[in-house]
């Protein structure tokens, strides 16, 4: 059972916000819902020591999702392979889960009353193709696929360099990790 | 947009509250009946289930799909879940122990041929409800303290801290309405009922004791998140309700009236305790709108439309 992981280089990222925009348009998301902004870190420092960088955010498919755990109708599901997704028509919109994960990646549609996350594009992965955001960064900073395998280009990047995880301090462990 | 209605709204604040001031007029009771070898009164016992009844109605109003609402029962992980059990349990075994004290000619057991509450005299099943209404009302007045404590995002919730000051709070206001419901219907003890202004008065005391002390430690606390929620509470936008209307209002002048010999104060007292309660309850739910932000997000969400910008309205038409 492969275990999904992506990694995500900052320093490739040039702020362009085409994996938002690829997965707003493919995953026919409402106005008011964004799975994966960019936001902008910086600029910091002294003139003209200037550095600015970008922080691609998404769901963090934790290891450990306190999603899950929140949610009262176990629509909030975890696979075996790490995906964490919703079943839409177990959720009662309660927004358990919402107020649950510390990453805000959870969202309330308020077409449907429910609540809609990444998936990390599961209905791609089942046929073998990359998520939308993967697969339409030209920049290549972000990288995807099984952690579980040595071979994999995620498993060595998470191997091979510095990562980090955020707000790794809450436990969650999450399968997103940034390379900066 | 994205950051609209992303939160708790006021409706499940207005469910903790009665589901907590139920829970805690189910404690009363059961104590009463248990050390006191005595009952609250008839209207009291019936509207600690009442109250229940009445939070479940706004948390299924509050949900974005309320006909699913059963569906809140399936996970017994979730502190949700196990909240829905106990509040279903505690309101069938309340409404049984309220009807022991039901008259029987009363309208509408007096249509009947026959006495439907057999139970009415079994004292040892009055001792059995009082201990699962103990067990149960102490779940029910103490679940949304621990819901919200879990909750690592939310800095103004997050440690064991917030479920000490919902029990209390579910205690106070149960004790309140327990007071008022004896207005009603007289209680069997006077002596109880003459003794729950001093009870709520002491809660009152401690509940401010409590309150001062978790503003001061979250404000001196942890992280600069929790520092950046509380301070909203004693300096900033929140601090009208909450040191006004709540600590003030809802707490300091009710503790002031309830030790007054005065029925009329001491009724006045109970009334501002609910409202103390329900304000509270108000104030915390919606501090939960603050959240441990990731770099850039703040600014990023800023930058998003409000929904009422004119080129959305022109690409609408």
């Amino acid at each position: 059972m492969p275990r999904y992981a992506m990694v995500i280089d900052t320093r490739r990222c040039i702020g362009c916000h085409s994996c938002t925009a690829a997965c707003k348009i493919h995953n026919e998301l409402p106005d008011d819902m964004v799975y994966n902004p960019v936001t902008t870190v910086g600029p910091v420092g002294i003139f003209p020591n200037l550095s600015l960088s970008f922080l691609p955010l998404l769901c963090m498919h934790c290891d450990n999702p306190p999603c899950v755990d929140a949610c009262p109708t176990q629509a909030s599901q975890q696979r075996e392979d790490g995906v964490v997704f919703v079943e839409d028509s177990k959720c009662v919109g309660c927004l358990s889960c919402i107020m649950a994960c510390p990453y805000g990646a959870r969202h309330h549609n308020h077409a449907t009353g429910t609540v809609a996350k990444c998936d990390f594009c599961k209905h791609r992965l089942a046929i073998g193709k990359l998520p939308h955001c993967v697969a339409t960064c030209h920049q290549k900073a972000r990288i995807f696929g099984d952690l579980e395998d040595p071979e994999s280009e995620v498993s060595k990047l998470v191997n091979g360099n510095r990562t980090v995880r955020l707000l790794s301090e809450l436990d969650t462990q999450p399968s997103v990790f940034y390379i900066y | 947009m994205s950051n609209k209605h992303q939160s708790w709204g006021w409706m499940l604040a207005v469910d903790f509250f009665f589901a907590g001031a139920g829970g805690g007029m189910l404690v009363l009771a059961a104590l009463v009946e248990l050390f006191g070898n005595s009952r609250m009164s008839l209207a009291g016992n019936l509207l600690g289930p009442a109250f229940m009844c009445i939070g479940c109605i706004f948390l299924i109003f509050e949900l974005g799909k309320p006909f699913r609402a059963w569906r809140v029962f399936m996970n017994p992980k979730a502190i949700l879940t196990v909240g829905a059990w106990t509040m279903s349990v505690a309101i069938a075994t309340a409404f049984v122990y309220a009807a022991m004290a039901l008259p029987a000619k009363a309208f509408p057991l007096n249509l009947l041929p026959f006495d439907p509450i057999v139970w009415r005299d079994w004292v040892w099943a009055g001792k059995l409800l009082a201990v699962v209404n103990l067990i149960t009302g102490l779940v029910v007045a103490t679940y949304p303290g621990v819901l919200l404590g879990r909750l690592k995002g939310r800095p103004f919730w997050t440690g064991p801290g917030i479920m000490a000051l919902f029990l209390l709070s579910s205690l106070v206001t149960g004790t309140a309405a327990h007071y008022l419901c004896g207005f009603v219907t007289e209680a069997p003890s006077v002596v109880v009922w003459n003794a729950l202004p001093g009870v709520f008065a002491l809660l009152l005391m401690f509940q401010l004791v409590l309150w001062i002390g978790y503003l001061w430690i979250k404000q001196s606390g942890a992280t600069e998140n929790e520092a950046a929620a509380a301070r909203r509470w004693t300096s900033g936008d929140r601090s009208l309700a909450g040191k006004g209307a709540f600590l003030f209002l809802g707490t300091l002048v009710p503790l002031v009236l309830a030790l007054l010999p005065n029925p009329a104060a001491q009724a006045v007292a109970a009334a501002l305790v609910l409202f103390g309660g329900v304000t509270m309850r108000l104030l915390v739910i919606k501090s939960g709108d603050d959240r441990t932000y990731l770099p850039g997000e703040k600014r990023y969400n800023l930058r998003l439309p409000n929904g009422d910008e004119a080129f959305l309205h022109k690409s609408a038409h």
